[in-house]
């Protein structure tokens, strides 16, 4: 190969990213970044989020923008991948200069760019769960997603209602199975009830009466089942046919109409705790969410023609936080960071926000509302 | 005879220095960041290249090799030794300088494994993992090969994503910096955004001259031998299972080192890197840039990766690195830049002198 040839390469490979690179200035706009995993494993995070906000925005400048100031949304696909998140998040801080990023879809990318965020000044509004993100409480960093742990507790306190003292849990072999099976360990256990029995199936599992049965010898007064997977149909068929009348709880997971179809007449009385978006009908016409989970359910319905989701809410509720501190401090960054930290009463898909310095989630248990099947319907659970 | 053969190490240098001279005179230095990212990708890629393009051992296993890098230095290094101070092993390890005591992003203070120690750790492990599942897998050929490299990377993947100790689903994060000698340190610091750059770029330099020399040598021309025909190979004296073994140790050692530094300089490592579809672009890239070719690895390498992270193909990444794949297979099993492609190129370049120097200018033509 003769060397002509090379350094003809080497320099078209030189300056062609600069090429590409050079960029159209933009005008007298907002600049939010958003880091979505749209494709890849986290997609049914990603893909609502990124539905959410794209409508938001247009929404939000077909009204003449916040202020007279108009919003410019840049989308980065990170495919769940932390490297690329890593990567989008420099770019978005130092090139576009942007006033905040919305997401990762993910915990491990937010903890990722969370210190890149810090160093540069840049507000993250996380749209994942791990407690951790805002646990410790960093200068820059908030998060819209209910924390795990409210759903435990949450169940817990129905428990202690009902006078039960001993339960069995059965958890899925998957992330989210593992991480309920630890949150609802230690509710229990701060709650003062006795976990007999713990046990782990596989995802994959179709039949489970073995890990009932010995749940049933153990004579439980309740069973919690936690996961997202086709199991949570199972497991109320399975004690139904061992004759098991334990009352049996689920996580959030189950907020999917069709677990509960599957699970026909077993299914009745399951109790779950979940947002408030899929029983934003049967809520009271005076609740503060009422107006909100409607109004976002109508807009995305019948703009995408699928059903809304609790994730695609986090991204609404990061874009009215948002909305909400540009309001009071313009374009000045440092300021609307302290006006998030001032936001009260704030209602969003995922709950009524509260912020101040030591709280960047804003939402409590009261997030979560305990919700039963009832004629193959979802209600509000009333004692 | 030397001068010339380095000269397009030394085209290499120049355009590295050009680069960061343009992106820091342009006001731009952050274009530095992503060209880091691929430039140490590239050293991934140019490990394969010797691999497959060479020597003719297909391998959809490399970003495990990669992941093993990455992860072995993300463990060792995020582990606070604090508390276990005073046990014997850890004092042992303070007083013969192999900890780092820092303050993390929350003003707590730890004492962690140097980088130094991980490096090591990580390199002999991945050469032992490579060495032991080479004896067995590189007898398969073919379709085979590439089947049970699969199942290396599909095993390692699912090993990461697993387990409590790589963090699962999340993988790792707060990944202390990497201080190598003299001040300098691997660390995505925008303020050591330069010296990271030019890290990476001595790292790639250092790798190409070496595969440059190893593709030169007798053990190249063993290698392309195997290529050739193993029976061939072997009938004229070639140690066929030796030599393979060896360059398939070697680039699994270079995607582990490309993973330890990446690592620290992205701060975080989590299981995508391990990944099959990154074992795939890697093998498209290699394949694009034209197989036996290092210095077409080297550029599309660093081409792919960067638009990649930069998130020019959007939503669309997997596809393109799989239509690559596709297309040049189909219509350039020789890679795109394999210089037939260019002849046109070059045949005008060489039109342009000709008429140049038939006008009487002063042949000063080095170059040709």
């Amino acid at each position: 190969m003769s060397l002509n040839k090379i350094i003809v390469s080497l320099l078209c490979a030189t300056l062609l990213p600069v090429a590409i690179s050079c960029k159209k200035k933009s005008g007298d706009s907002i600049k939010i970044g958003a880091i979505f995993s749209v494709t890849g494993p986290a997609s049914f995070l990603g893909a609502p989020e990124e539905k959410t906000a794209r409508m938001m925005v247009d929404e939000i400048n077909a009204r003449g923008g916040i202020d007279g100031k108009t919003l410019e949304l840049i989308v980065k696909d990170s495919a769940g991948s932390p490297e690329k998140a890593i990567s989008f998040a420099k770019q978005l801080i130092e090139e576009e200069k942007v006033y905040a990023i919305i997401g990762p879809s993910t915990s491990g990318e937010t903890m990722k760019i969370k210190g890149i965020c810090e160093e540069g000044k840049t507000i993250l509004i996380s749209c994942a769960a791990a407690e951790v993100i805002t646990n410790p409480v960093t200068k820059y960093t908030f998060k819209v997603a209910q924390n795990d742990s409210f759903g435990a507790q949450k169940i817990c306190e129905v428990m202690k209602k009902k006078g039960i003292r001993s339960i069995g849990i059965v958890t899925s072999n998957d992330g989210y199975g593992i991480a309920g099976k630890e949150q609802m360990e230690k509710a229990a256990a701060k709650n003062g009830i006795a976990v007999l029995i713990s046990e782990v199936y596989d995802k994959k599992a179709t039949d489970l009466t073995g890990v009932l049965t010995k749940l049933k010898a153990k004579n439980v007064q309740a069973v919690v089942n936690w996961s997202i997977v086709p199991a949570q149909s199972i497991v109320p068929k399975n004690m139904k046919q061992l004759n098991m009348d334990a009352q049996l709880f689920q996580s959030s997971g189950f907020g999917n109409i069709k677990y509960a179809k599957e699970a026909g007449e077993a299914g009745e009385g399951i109790i779950f705790p979940c947002g408030r978006l899929l029983i934003a009908e049967a809520l009271p016409d005076n609740h503060p969410q009422k107006a909100l989970l409607m109004k976002y359910k109508k807009d995305y319905e019948s703009k995408y023609g699928e059903d809304a989701s609790t994730f695609g809410g986090h991204a609404y509720d990061a874009l009215i936080i948002l909305e909400e501190a540009i309001k009071k401090a313009g374009a000045d960054r440092e300021k609307a960071r302290d006006a998030i930290e001032n936001i009260k009463d704030l209602p969003g898909v995922g709950g009524v926000y509260n912020f101040s310095p030591a709280d960047h989630l804003g939402l409590d248990i009261n997030a979560f509302d305990m919700l039963t099947v009832r004629d193959g319907k979802f209600v509000r659970y009333t004692e | 005879m030397a001068m010339k053969k380095y000269s397009p190490v030394l085209a290499l240098v120049i355009c590295v220095i050009i680069l960061q001279a343009i992106a820091s005179l342009a006001g731009r230095e952050y274009y530095l960041t992503q060209l880091t990212m691929s430039a140490y990708y590239c050293l991934v890629i140019l490990g394969l290249t010797v691999l497959m393009g060479y020597t003719g051992q297909i391998s959809l296993g490399h970003a495990a090799f990669f992941a093993m890098g990455g992860y072995t230095t993300a463990v060792m290094t995020t582990r606070n030794l604090i508390e276990m101070q005073g046990s014997a092993a850890v004092d042992l390890a303070v007083r013969l300088g192999l900890t780092v005591t820092e303050k993390n992003a929350y003003g707590v203070e730890i004492l962690h494994l140097s980088p130094w120690v991980s490096l090591v750790t990580a390199v002999c492990l991945t050469a032992a993992v490579a060495f032991f599942i080479g004896i067995p897998i590189l007898k398969l050929k073919g379709h085979y090969l590439a089947m049970a490299t699969l199942g290396f990377g599909i095993i390692i993947y699912r090993i990461v994503l697993g387990s409590r100790i790589f963090g699962e689903a999340d993988g790792i994060s707060d990944i202390p910096q990497f201080a190598l000698a003299g001040g300098l340190a691997v660390s995505g610091d925008p303020a050591l955004r330069v010296q990271n750059y030019y890290i990476a770029a001595v790292l790639v330099v250092a790798g190409v001259v070496l595969l440059m020399n190893l593709v030169d040598s007798r053990v190249g021309r063993a290698l392309r031998s195997i290529h050739g025909s193993e029976e061939a190979a072997n009938a004229m004296g070639v140690n066929v299972a030796r030599y393979k073994l060896l360059v398939f140790v070697l680039s699994a050692v270079f995607a582990c080192i490309a993973g330890v530094f990446l690592t620290h300089f992205n701060g975080g490592v989590g299981p995508s890197e391990a990944d099959v579809m990154k074992s795939v672009s890697y093998l498209a890239i290699v394949a694009v840039g034209g197989m036996a070719n290092l210095w077409g690895a080297l550029v599309m390498g660093i081409l792919l990766n960067y638009l990649s992270l930069r998130g020019y193909f959007g939503s669309y990444d997997e596809f393109v690195f799989g239509s690559i794949l596709i297309v040049i297979m189909l219509f350039f099993p020789n890679g795109l830049l394999k210089m037939e492609n260019f002849r046109w190129l070059s045949d005008a370049a060489a039109r342009v002198i000709n008429s140049y120097r038939a006008r009487g200018g002063e042949g000063k033509d080095g170059l040709s």
